[in-house]
């Protein structure tokens, strides 16, 4: 019988150099790994060196300053402050994106290449495939969004006023990243395998995963629209949530991914 | 080297493998017949511990199925249906992964593969991706790789499956050659001159197992004996002197010829044919009437439907 909690690092490390090694072949994997993040990185620097000129004319500062999340700031400062929260929310959608693009090509992959039989024939635990699969869509997709946080709070510092950049490197935004980001990937990855058991078309699996970055984007744009800054509360709670998904949404994956179910019943 | 007791399998109250009672001995070449749908693939997936079984035992290489799944996993291997080859990867990445799979020690691992793929006669395409390769060229590569490790059982699934006549050639050659080597080979396949040429025994199945034995016991017992006679003239008389002897079973008489069933041909067709002679006959012909491996599967595919 085999346990989950078994784990044979060699073997996920088989995995896991197989898998990269079609990914850096796969020419849509890798546009997609590496132009999302350039797009989420150069959108807000732009916004921030637009903005941040001493000609550059900004509607609505009043309004924006008068919110009380803004009190006493500079209504510059404070109108780049609301818009870059909302760039922001773009780095926690990275580890949502790029994941299900790898790990769809990943599962459906195998089924359109018939590959899952005689792999699941050798001496590996599900446990160890699964894990290899997903570190491979993990791995990448939480160090391109790491990187390209790093990249954006270093530029933007030669940028915007040090108020600003406080605001992008401040520790909500940094353990959101951090913490939150890797919850984020898990909770795509593990869909892309649900949703990819039921489906052979990569394409239509991207689609239905990609609704995963809907949430974020419903959080995210209503708190711009009411002038409301993330607080701590707000974190802990999304932190809480995301976690309690993550725990849901990996045990139906575990569940469907058994030798046995995979054979006889992915589609 | 295989041993099942009742192996049953159901998918949702479906009976695929009903209680197959099966032995295959160390290094023989076992072919498994039987139309699509009887479940061939499931009892090579039960087998290969890619499923488990709904009740019975089974033991493979002396592992028990259900208990030491990643025992079997590791002494056999195994040619599914369709190659199910990494087609992004080039044709040694994608055996030196799996050999890596199989904890082959890497010095043992590249001579394995260069050895695999120089039988196959792809070293000069090794580092090619395997989605240039033909049909044939993928089918070598699905066989080396279920050969990557050395397994004592080998399970082919239909291995010469949308093969030119050459390269099934090539794979029936490289299949005697394992047999000479020792392996325990598990065969399923559609192609009856294959499973004719290439099989020590044969069991055939419809949910059932129906039979097993080799094809020379099939045959007699399902047909008897017969030798065909052609003489230039048949005459009653020639029928009623053939009747007269002990030994023929029966005498049938059709297009010119006599097929005549007795137990013995050796010892008994030289007196047949001074009976004839002495009969007035003129023998142009004098052959074994020889029922075809379809005749048998046919045979015994209706007493299996018959027998429910």
């Amino acid at each position: 019988m085999e346990r989950w909690t078994q784990v044979n690092l060699f073997k996920v490390s088989v995995i896991l150099r197989k898998e990269w090694l079609e990914m850096f072949k796969n020419k849509y994997v890798m546009l997609m790994t590496t132009l999302l993040p350039l797009l989420f990185v150069v959108l807000p620097l732009g916004f921030l060196f637009i903005t941040g000129r001493p000609d550059a004319k900004m509607s609505g500062l009043e309004d924006i300053a008068n919110a009380p999340a803004f009190a006493g700031m500079d209504p510059r400062a404070a109108a780049q402050i609301l818009l870059i929260q909302q760039f922001m929310f773009y780095f926690l959608m990275m580890p949502l994106i790029i994941p299900v693009y790898v790990a769809s090509y990943s599962i459906i992959g195998e089924k359109q290449q018939h590959t899952l039989e005689p792999l699941l024939a050798t001496p590996i635990t599900v446990t160890d495939l699964l894990l290899g699969k997903a570190l491979s869509a993990f791995i990448p997709a939480i160090g391109v969004t790491w990187l390209a946080y790093l990249v954006y709070a270093v530029i933007a510092r030669f940028l915007t006023s040090f108020t600003v950049w406080k605001y992008i490197v401040s520790p909500i935004w940094v353990l959101a990243i951090v913490l939150l980001g890797p919850l984020l990937g898990i909770l795509a990855i593990n869909v892309g395998v649900i949703v990819s058991s039921r489906v052979n078309d990569v394409r239509l699996a991207e689609q239905i995963s990609g609704l995963l970055v809907l949430p974020v984007v419903l959080v995210g744009l209503p708190l711009t629209a009411a002038k409301i800054l993330v607080s701590w509360p707000m974190f802990v709670a999304g932190l809480a949530a995301v976690l309690a998904l993550d725990v849901v949404v990996l045990w139906i994956a575990v569940r469907l991914f058994k030798r046995e179910t995979i054979l006889t019943r992915w589609k | 080297m295989i041993h099942t007791e009742g192996l049953t399998k159901t998918f949702d109250g479906r009976i695929a493998v009903d209680a197959i009672n099966l032995d295959v001995k160390e290094g023989e070449v076992f072919g498994f017949l039987g139309p699509n749908g009887a479940g061939k693939t499931t009892t090579v997936r039960l087998l290969s511990c890619l499923i488990g079984p709904t009740s019975g035992r089974a033991w493979v290489n002396g592992f028990e199925v259900g208990k030491q799944d990643m025992d079997i996993r590791r002494s056999v291997g195994i040619l599914t249906e369709t190659p199910g080859l990494y087609d992004r990867l080039s044709a040694e990445k994608n055996l030196i992964i799996f050999a890596d799979l199989y904890e082959v020690p890497p010095d043992v691992r590249d001579k394995q593969v260069r050895r695999y793929l120089e039988m196959m006669g792809l070293w000069d395409r090794r580092n090619e991706m395997v989605a240039g390769f033909s049909k044939g060229m993928k089918q070598k590569m699905a066989i080396a790789r279920a050969l990557i490790h050395n397994p004592k059982v080998l399970f082919l699934d239909e291995p010469t499956a949308s093969l030119d006549p050459e390269a099934s050639r090539v794979v029936h050659e490289f299949i005697q050659g394992l047999r000479s080597e020792g392996h325990t080979i598990f065969l399923c396949t559609h192609n009856l001159d294959e499973a004719d040429r290439l099989c020590d025994r044969i069991g055939v199945m419809k949910q059932k197992l129906i039979t097993v034995d080799s094809q020379a016991n099939l045959r007699r017992s399902l047909y008897g004996r017969k030798v065909v006679l052609q003489v230039t003239s048949i005459t009653p008389e020639i029928i009623a002197a053939i009747k007269a002897l002990p030994f023929v079973k029966a005498v049938d008489r059709s297009d010119g010829a006599l097929t005549i069933a007795l137990d013995k041909p050796e010892e008994q067709n030289p007196i047949l044919v001074r009976t004839v002679l002495q009969a007035g006959g003129e023998i142009q012909f004098l052959s074994e009437m020889k029922h075809s491996l379809e005749d048998i599967y046919f045979s015994l595919i209706g007493q299996g439907e018959a027998g429910g």
